[in-house]
């Protein structure tokens, strides 16, 4: 059983450069937590410090209740899975998962025990005798996972677990990590840069940019009401479509396009009458219809799907996620409906939602 | 059988004989030992014959065949048991070869006659050789004892599968 609280935490390096700034998370027992965002948001940064692997500069970390803050990280109670799997080639898969066990000086039996578990869970039984070098990327994972599944941790923290593998054994070996955490119930912290593996993985999803925390919510919340115009952004390929509209009586009016809103958008954007405002509209979104016509400049057959890259109005870029298969030629027209809108301030880029003033 | 018994023998399975490698390392150690003890003498060319060149040629087989034989029985196989026996007979056979023959010589060095090895330098040299050959035939048994064990513990869960 682990809750870990993480409360107005701070990163500043000794160069006065501020990584996180007022990070606060409750992840409560047996979750599955990912932080998502670009490269160089602080989401491993923040992973590194709840490991106690870099110093916090302000707040605090606690671990059932218990303050972790100045805890060196071989006390945290915490196993880290890392990028580069982080074995040790001279040793046997079956040495590299006892290895923390022996260091402990267990019982060689109880360690015996702990490893033969951990490999039965992870598919590694007939691999326990192999060297790292005779293993695949996701089986090396694996091994790494394994090494931090015998110490039987509060809590399991993967850094980009995945980016080394190709796409397919990522997928694969993603299932295995949602296996195992349904598995074993434990509280994990995920950090990654890729949002299919946050939306697939999540209890809940941290999205983070330029260190501040943007959004906290399940992958529903983040796909379906973003937070802001970063998030929207950020979560879901290909990305939200933006364009900048006047709202104007009963409708948005675009750059060469208008369209109209309905009774409920019409009473998120009163307080917005006559101001200018930011459309979001997610591609899978965009489907045939009247609302504006395409311009077509690229079709992409996808199978199920056709994606479309082109222009609305006045060299507005658009893509279109159409279900089915198309076969449109640079130049066609196609007449496309928005089935669903996103709203953001201009200025601020929040969202925009029912009961909120401008 | 009980649970730590089995588990003991299971671990096996994953496990090399450290101690039994271990201990015909350190035979090699006893070994190089002797072979820089054997040369501490002022007795002009008394050792200077065809025994010396043998002598020279089995210790770099003998180191071979240690070493190889450490590296077999780490992973359990057994006819580097036996051997391991066979050279901790060999080093005992070397005791009545070098050290008792040159502690039993003398020569004439300035008219006078001086024992080619005297009894601190012979007892060692016996030591080393007896330690030696200890380590590789205690190593030995360690090493069969586990391997056949090992052998009966895969071939009951060959028979349980």
């Amino acid at each position: 059983m682990a809750q870990l609280n993480v409360q107005h935490v701070d990163k500043i390096y000794d160069n006065k450069v501020q990584a996180v700034f007022d990070f606060n998370l409750d992840v409560k027992d047996g979750e599955l937590i990912v932080l998502v965002g670009p490269s160089g948001c602080g989401k491993s940064t923040t992973l590194r410090m709840i490991a106690g692997l870099e110093d916090i500069s302000a707040g605090h970390l606690l671990l059932d209740g218990k303050d972790i803050t100045q805890t060196p990280a071989k006390d945290r109670d915490m196993a880290m899975v890392f990028q580069n799997y982080a074995l040790y080639g001279h040793m046997t898969i079956y040495e590299n998962m006892a290895f923390s066990l022996t260091l402990r000086k267990e019982n060689p039996n109880v360690i015996h025990k702990k490893v033969l578990a951990a490999a039965e869970i992870l598919g590694l039984t007939s691999q326990l005798n192999k060297k790292p070098s005779q293993l695949s990327g996701g089986q090396r994972q694996r091994v790494a996972m394994g090494r931090s599944i015998v110490r039987n941790p509060k809590v399991f923290l993967f850094d980009e677990p995945l980016s080394n593998l190709d796409a397919k054994l990522r997928g694969a070996t993603r299932r295995e990590i949602l296996l195992l955490h349904k598995r074993l119930q434990a509280t994990m912290l995920y950090v990654t840069h890729d949002q299919t593996e946050a939306l697939t993985l999540a209890d809940r999803i941290v999205c983070m940019s330029m260190g501040h925390v943007q959004q906290v919510g399940t992958p529903l919340e983040l796909y379906d009401a973003p937070a802001n115009r970063f998030v929207a952004s950020f979560i879901g390929l290909p990305p939200m479509n933006f364009f900048d509209v006047t709202v104007r009586e009963g409708l948005l009016e675009g750059r060469g396009f208008k369209v109209k809103l309905t009774e409920e958008e019409k009473g998120i954007l009163l307080p917005y009458a006559g101001k200018t405002i930011e459309l979001g509209v997610r591609p899978e979104d965009v489907q045939e219809g009247t609302e504006a016509t395409l311009n077509v400049f690229s079709n992409e057959n996808l199978g199920m799907n056709t994606l479309i890259h082109g222009h609305v109005g006045d060299n507005n870029r658009i893509s279109a996620k159409l279900r089915g298969w198309f076969d449109y030629e640079v130049g066609d027209n196609v007449n496309v409906a928005f089935t669903r809108k996103h709203f953001f301030d201009k200025e601020t880029g929040v969202a925009i939602r029912k009961g909120e003033k401008a | 059988m009980n649970d730590e018994k089995y588990i003991r023998l299971d671990r096996m399975r994953y496990t090399k004989n450290t101690t039994a490698s271990g201990l015909a390392l350190l035979s090699i150690l006893f070994d190089v030992f002797f072979f820089i003890s054997i040369y501490e003498s002022n007795v002009g060319s008394w050792y200077y014959n065809i025994l010396i060149g043998a002598s020279i040629l089995y210790n770099l087989i003998f180191l071979l065949a240690a070493f190889l034989s450490s590296e077999g029985i780490k992973n359990y196989k057994i006819a580097y048991s036996y051997l391991m026996i066979a050279l901790g007979i060999g080093q005992i056979i070397r005791i009545f070869i070098y050290p008792v023959t040159a502690h039993n010589s003398t020569v004439i060095i300035q008219e006078k006659a001086v024992t080619v090895m005297e009894n601190p330098q012979f007892i060692r040299c016996v030591l080393y050789l007896l330690l030696s050959a200890a380590c590789l035939i205690v190593g030995a048994v360690i090493g069969m004892t586990r391997s056949k064990a090992l052998k009966d513990h895969l071939a009951s869960l060959k028979a349980a599968a």
